[in-house]
């Protein structure tokens, strides 16, 4: 047993500070006793390691928060939001359930335990790779089932930790306390959206968590299957007085993608990386270690060579990487002393917004009709495909080192009615003044008319390769 | 000249395989996990999610689809108050038999009754688990009745006895 693993003989009320929310609580009672100790075991310490927006750092100074810091403003939310639930259901004279509150509350706690370092970018590369070990969802169902984090966990019961995963790995959609795991309000994005706003400082973007929280209700809602009827569920409605601050939240969102999330340079910084890591792991796996600069016993190696080990995927974590970078500079290959030079001095590719280019010229903005626009969007769509295609042919047969031209696309929908991946609860509903409740972006005009942001990109350094992206995208403004 | 087909090509085919219309995206999704498993798929990988076996990739695509006018996606409300959707192609799988045969079949199926089927498939193929029916009862306790349980057994059943180049898992 870990020193984290102990019973703690006399458990005491603990504290932390948190730039977001103040003061967070854990009382002396068994289960915030327990969360408290998960906090101290190595898997969920590993967290301060990992940045919550990774290589944004290089855009807002101040965004090195962790996802350690995010973890634990999840619960507290997430305490908030069971609190709300608590309150609906002792008064309708329900049985509040505590053990399917802990359990969700625990897995608020731990939701991002498995992530790798600099999140997202890390499972791009797994995902090209099929490499299970670098899916944070598939690492945190392990660390929670079979780790030091299990090992606290059992003092809760036997299947505690077991149905903690599941809360995590599967959601039950009729299951009101899950909601607070996942759902359109769930404490995961409830925290993140504050606090990475807050941490960037970013002035826009903000959203009434106060205001929301305060007309935060509860109700069954109908949900189905493509056409077909299931039944009812409780989950979170907003109350008509929070009307403007849900579509303020959506907007929120909306503004985020663009300004944090894939802000052109952290995409840059994203899109190094993964060549970088590609090249390592390639090079690793054909024996050429020599060739890389790092020592057989160094994490990113032990990794490349044997992916599928947990204890080398939770080795890896962003400060391991910056440290790896000093060696990688003097490597013998000449795309990974490119790309880690780049990171290291932050000279990152230049971009060249081609949807942009695409939208002004198509005249999309212009279009006069619904239909018009429709069709305007299919062929910046069909444009897309083609210049991408077109741009990474061309990089592929003309470089050496870091690929000449890196393209990047990526579409997200801060709010749709319904998305097939997630389900109904994903939705926003209000309650209106008459008690009927609606999908916020039928009774809402400016939800209603968000479209999904969409970002097509080419990143360059050399003039060649610039103009080759500007002749293939005039090239095919005229062809089509 | 024709080179190897693009994602949003093999998006459209799944839709002309099943008849020329999918009605729903789960359907689509389920359609298209199932026919990986026997063998008569486009390499789409899928993931668990809330609905089951899902893939992104086959989601980006049929909007690619959309956009060459491979399909049409007409969003509708549905009567419990949710949107869906119908893909509709003017082109009808004749290249391949076997995989228009299962996918004709596979859409005949209700949306939550091949939900639960390629569910319990997936549930067993990648998470290697040994009651799959069981465990899909546990995860999907609202659309999992013991009336749905059983027709997806059926329907399953159907499916895995149709040809094709890989056998449905036993479960």
């Amino acid at each position: 047993m870990t020193p984290a693993t102990k019973m703690t003989p006399n458990p005491k009320p603990q504290r932390v500070r948190d730039p977001l929310h103040n003061l967070i609580d854990f009382d002396a009672g068994q289960f915030e006793d327990v969360i408290w100790r998960v906090i101290q075991t190595p898997p969920f310490q590993r967290l301060r390691r990992i940045k919550q927006l990774g290589f944004s750092e290089l855009v807002y100074p101040g965004a090195t928060h962790t996802r350690f810091a995010h973890s634990i403003g999840v619960f507290h939310t997430a305490r908030l939001l069971m609190r709300l639930i608590e309150r609906h259901i002792t008064a309708g004279g329900g049985r509040y359930r505590h053990h399917q509150a802990q359990v969700a509350l625990a897995a608020a706690l731990v939701h991002d335990v498995g992530h790798g370092m600099f999140s997202h970018a890390f499972e791009g590369i797994g995902k090209q790779l099929k490499l299970v070990m670098a899916k944070h969802e598939h690492v945190s169902d392990v660390l929670i089932r079979r780790s030091e984090i299990s090992d606290v966990f059992r003092e809760m019961g036997s299947g505690f930790a077991n149905d903690v995963a599941a809360v995590i790995k599967n959601g039950r959609p009729g299951n009101l306390y899950d909601a607070v795991v996942s759902s359109q309000f769930d404490a995961d994005r409830l925290d993140y959206m504050q606090r990475d706003r807050l941490m960037t400082g970013l002035q826009n973007g903000g959203i009434d968590f106060a205001w929301l929280m305060a007309n935060l209700e509860i109700a069954r809602i109908k949900t189905g299957v493509d056409e077909e009827a299931i039944g009812d569920v409780e989950t979170f409605v907003l109350g008509p007085k929070a009307y403007y601050a849900a579509e303020t939240y959506v907007l929120s969102l909306f503004q985020l993608y663009p300004t944090i999330y894939f802000h052109k340079a952290t995409r840059a910084a994203e899109k190094l990386f993964s060549v970088l890591i590609l090249r390592i792991i390639s090079l690793a796996r054909e024996g050429q270690l020599s060739k890389i600069g790092l020592t057989k016993s160094h994490p990113v190696i032990r990794f490349a060579t044997e992916p599928e080990s947990l204890d080398n995927v939770l080795a890896l974590d962003d400060a391991v990487f910056w440290g790896a970078l000093p060696m990688l500079v003097d490597s013998r290959d000449e795309q990974i002393r490119d790309c880690a030079k780049r990171l290291g001095e932050r000279c990152l590719p230049k971009c060249i917004d081609v949807r942009h280019i695409l939208v002004a010229e198509i005249g999309l903005g212009r279009a006069t009709s619904p239909r018009q626009r429709s069709e305007l969007k299919n062929r910046l769509e069909r444009s897309i495909a083609s210049i991408e295609t077109k741009l990474s042919n061309w990089s592929k047969a003309h470089s050496t080192g870091v690929p000449r031209i890196l393209t990047d696309r990526a579409v997200r929908d801060p709010y749709r009615r319904f998305e097939e991946s997630k389900g109904p609860l994903n939705q926003i509903h209000i309650r209106m003044s008459g008690n009927e409740i609606l999908d916020v972006a039928s009774c809402s005009p400016v939800i209603a008319a968000i479209e999904s942001f969409e970002l097509f990109r080419a990143y360059t350094d050399d003039e060649e390769a610039r103009s080759v992206v500007h002749r293939v995208v005039k090239a095919q403004l005229r062809g089509n | 000249m024709s080179g190897p087909k693009r994602g949003w090509e093999k998006a459209a085919d799944i839709v002309a395989a099943a008849g020329g219309q999918i009605v729903g995206r789960t359907k689509l999704q389920k359609i298209a996990y199932l026919l990986e498993l026997r063998g008569l798929g486009y390499g789409f990988e899928f993931e668990y999610r809330h609905y089951g076996p899902y893939s992104e990739d086959l989601s980006d695509a049929i909007k690619v689809a959309g956009a060459f006018g491979l399909v049409n996606e007409e969003e509708r409300r549905a009567t419990w108050g949710g949107m869906y959707s119908i893909y509709s192609s003017g082109q009808r799988d004749r290249g391949d038999g076997q995989r228009a045969t299962f996918a004709g079949a596979a859409v005949d199926v209700g949306a939550i009754e091949l939900e639960l089927a390629a569910t319990a498939a997936y549930l067993h193929v990648v998470e290697r688990c040994t009651d799959p029916w069981g465990e899909t009862k546990r995860r999907k306790p609202e659309k999992a009745t013991d009336e749905r349980l059983r027709a997806a057994k059926e329907a399953y059943a159907r499916l895995a006895g149709l040809p094709a180049p890989r056998p449905l898992p036993r479960i």
